[in-house]
């Protein structure tokens, strides 16, 4: 595939691929707080069934997901382990950050102990609103992840470069 | 299979292997271990939430245990002292986040008692119906979660779907399906909306379907029971000197319920239910009690719904909320456990000084003296049947 | 039920407002028999003799302050004499005023006319049953049996809070000591291992103490402030609104 080589994909099988990667996400769930219980709900309880996305949530580790979920407060003791946690996943790596103290601090933007938005640490994708946000917001966050990665330009990724969405 | 008290049981298999352990002294000494230390956590799917726990272990038994906490420390008591007293009221809802309601009342309480006013009859009542359905909200997913843990994936689900219609019948009324907020010093923040009392019975109703259902799939399996039957036993005085309350002092036999044994403003004395509690003191009567529990929490809700009172649900406050100086201590009988807040007022629009006393940070502070000498497997059982929320030990 | 001596809610009032016109020790006695906190003050003020300070009982509930010298000896009398079985918690209070906490500063809508205006290391305003320094050490003990609970109070130095530790006589204090060490600086004298319980261990300063600067806040003023516009078809002014919502 010379294409490849020169970090070209045909248009095809670039949606081929970009398919083939957003029905099959797995999520590492890293519940921290309140979130957690709604992610729970989302991913494990028969009324939203996540895997009808495509999506399986129970990945025994984080070496084997495509994405984490960062549900809750994430407070300055609890940065470190998420970094490592998200060197440890394969790349290609997603991120969704949910809730407003994922997202920013939340209610304790004041406080002296929470970190202010996960993506002081790590790069995020997508950012659902809500505290906590319902099961059904955080499946249209998935949804929308599922929208970039099938308009992602996969050879951009394989040369290294930040990645970019094609349209 | 009777679920009645029974003496405490002899862990047969837990003796045998050690007897044969001891007699092969061949074994033990080509075998013999070096010290191993396990880190649990602190994202674990055996911890709900972000404890950590660093166990020492001599072969399979834990001979030193120690939670690391603090990854969920939010600073709650510094950030109430910035708050106003309505402020506040958003922020603990997310304390014990899925006691979510019965966080607010103490603290309301105690404003209330420092302000002199009283909140309406029918006030009382729908909090005390919220009061209730906290609990089941909260208790159900422990019911489920418990499965989890010894390996049984189905009650979670269970748990998952029937806790779905307390949550609808929260935000019908509150438009919190998870935080509430619903309580005001002085009342509520509206009545409770039309057809709701009918549609809470059969909700109530189905609240009780699963509590059978799980004491049939989850309480009678004879691996639930040897898995829990005589793991983590606290005796009572133990338990309470660790500061131990709830389900998890019940469960060892002390006869203590804030609800039946404290004067309170909210409607427990106009109703009838029993305090369940268990001789055992291990993992099983833990969770049998709070099996119990959540019937109860049923029927009382039940009770309430035919008898509540008309009226209007806000006494007359000011429209700026200022406490008037002193201090009070405040405290009930959350799902958790014993939940109090001691508010240091000097006359501001926020308190002076909020201490915050959560039960699961007492329940969870027995852990060392708890695990040591226990099997690992048997330590995600004992974690599972203490039942803690992160956000209530580490505030 | 419950036990009779707990006071109705409708009563509390009045023993509030009784407590607060006196001192701390013409409170001891109080209007209202009651029998059950009665006997617990006897019990600790004979065993205590000058260790004891002063006691009040507000709204139905039970505050003594003991000298800290006597703070092991009064929560041992209680759990082995007076029935405390249950140990509640243990905490502390830093006194010290701080207009920027507790509501002042960052709350009144309209600082320039603040009814009372708080300066900063101004006259110190202390809670039940008195007190003398910045610093106190509190605990609650409860028992299960009679349905009956104490408050602790000890007054610590200001510069070198130091407490004999109780967690030789409750176990669940270990904890609490750790946190109350790590929020406010005490020292506890005897306990098996002070470090940190909820803060990473790099962590500087106390936070609880009412000058630990809430820094988030010092950045960025509080974006509620922001909001002052007046909600259409509201006769009441915004700033109500603001602080009453």
């Amino acid at each position: 595939m010379g294409l490849i080589d020169k970090g070209k994909i045909p248009k095809p099988l670039t949606w081929l691929l970009n398919t083939s990667r957003k029905y099959s996400l797995w999520v590492y769930q890293w519940g921290l707080a309140c979130c957690a219980i709604e992610m729970g709900a989302a991913f494990g309880s028969p009324r939203y069934d996540v895997m009808r996305l495509g999506v399986i949530p129970f990945p025994a580790s984080a070496r084997q997901a495509d994405l984490v979920v960062i549900s809750g407060t994430v407070t300055d003791k609890m940065a470190p382990p998420i970094r490592r946690l998200w060197e440890q996943m394969p790349d290609p790596k997603y991120v969704i950050s949910m809730g407003s103290c994922a997202n920013c601090g939340g209610p304790y933007w004041d406080s002296y102990s929470v970190t202010k938005g996960v993506d002081q640490i790590i790069p995020v994708d997508v950012y659902v609103p809500g505290c906590p946000p319902r099961p059904e917001a955080l499946l249209e966050g998935i949804v929308l992840l599922q929208e970039r990665i099938q308009n992602e330009d996969m050879a951009s990724r394989w040369r290294g470069e930040p990645m970019h969405v094609v349209a | 299979m009777s679920l009645t008290a029974h003496p405490a049981p002899v862990d047969w298999q837990k003796a045998s292997y050690v007897a044969a352990q001891a007699a092969d002294s061949r074994i033990n000494v080509e075998l013999e271990t070096e010290g191993m230390v396990l880190n649990i956590g602190p994202q674990h799917p055996a911890t709900h939430g972000t404890l950590r726990i660093v166990v020492r272990l001599d072969g399979e038994e834990v001979v030193w245990a120690e939670p690391v906490c603090g990854y969920m420390h939010r600073g709650y008591e510094k950030l109430t002292e910035v708050r106003t007293y309505p402020q506040v009221t958003t922020l603990i809802n997310r304390i014990d986040w899925l006691g979510h309601f019965a966080n607010e009342v103490p603290f309301i309480l105690g404003a209330e008692q420092l302000m002199e006013v009283e909140a309406p009859p029918r006030a009382q009542w729908i909090r005390t119906i919220f009061f209730e359905m906290a609990r089941i909200a909260n208790i159900t997913l422990f019911l489920g979660d418990m499965g989890v843990q010894l390996g049984a994936l189905t009650p979670v689900f269970y748990a998952f779907r029937d806790r779905e219609y307390v949550l609808n019948l929260m935000e019908a009324a509150t438009g919190g399906r998870f935080h509430p907020n619903y309580d005001r010093i002085g009342g509520l923040k509206e009545d409770l909306p039309r057809g709701w009392v009918d549609e809470c019975h059969g909700a109530m109703r189905k609240v009780r379907d699963f509590c059978d259902q799980l004491e049939d799939l989850l309480m009678g399996n004879e691996i639930f029971q040897t898995r829990t039957r005589g793991i983590g036993v606290i005796p009572a005085s133990v338990g309470l000197d660790y500061g131990l309350s709830g389900a998890n002092i019940r469960a060892s036999g002390v006869d203590w319920d804030l609800r039946r044994d404290e004067e309170s403003p909210l409607a427990w004395k106009e109703v009838d239910f029993k305090v369940w509690t268990h001789p055992d003191g291990d993992s099983f009567a833990r969770y049998w009690v709070r099996l119990q529990e959540v019937r109860e929490a049923a029927s009382i809700v039940q009770q309430l719904l035919d008898g509540l009172p008309s009226g209007p649900i806000m006494s007359k406050v000011p429209k700026i909320i200022k406490v008037p100086a002193g201090e009070v201590w405040h405290h009930t009988e959350n799902p958790l456990g014993e939940m109090g807040y001691y508010i240091v007022s000097q006359g501001g629009l926020g308190p002076f000084r909020c201490k915050i006393r959560s039960a699961s940070f007492n329940n969870v502070s027995i852990l060392p003296w708890l695990l040591k000498g226990v099997y690992v497997p048997d330590v995600i059982t004992i974690l599972a049947s203490l039942y803690f929320i992160l956000g209530d030990i580490d505030r | 039920m419950s036990s009779p001596e707990t006071p109705s809610s409708q009563e509390a009032p009045e023993e509030a407002a009784a407590s607060e016109e006196s001192a701390p020790e013409e409170a001891a006695a109080p209007e209202q028999a009651d029998p059950a906190r009665q006997a617990l003050i006897d019990g600790l003020r004979s065993k205590l003799g000058d260790g004891f300070i002063a006691s009040e009982i507000v709204g139905g509930d039970l505050w003594v302050r003991v000298d800290v010298s006597a703070w092991r000896t009064a929560v041992e009398t209680a759990k082995t004499e007076l029935g405390m079985d249950y140990f509640c918690f243990l905490s502390g209070i830093d006194w010290l005023p701080n207009p920027s906490l507790s509501g002042r500063e960052v709350w009144d809508p309209n600082p320039n006319e603040a009814s009372e205006p708080v300066a900063e290391g101004g006259q110190m305003q202390t809670g039940i049953a008195g007190g003398d320094t910045r610093f106190q050490v509190f605990a609650r003990l409860y028992s299960t049996r009679a349905h009956v609970g104490i408050t602790l109070k000890a007054d610590l130095d200001d510069e070198n809070p130091t407490v004999p530790s109780i967690t030789s006589v409750y176990r669940g204090a270990d904890w609490h000591e750790r946190e109350a060490w790590e929020m406010y600086g005490f020292n506890f004298e005897g306990h098996p291992g002070l470090r940190h319980i909820y803060l990473p261990g790099e962590f500087e300063g106390h936070p609880l103490r009412k000058d630990f600067p809430m820094l988030a806040r010092e950045v960025k003023p509080w974006p509620g402030l922001v909001d002052k516009e007046q909600i259409p078809g509201e006769d009441e002014p915004a700033e109500e609104e603001a602080a009453s919502s």
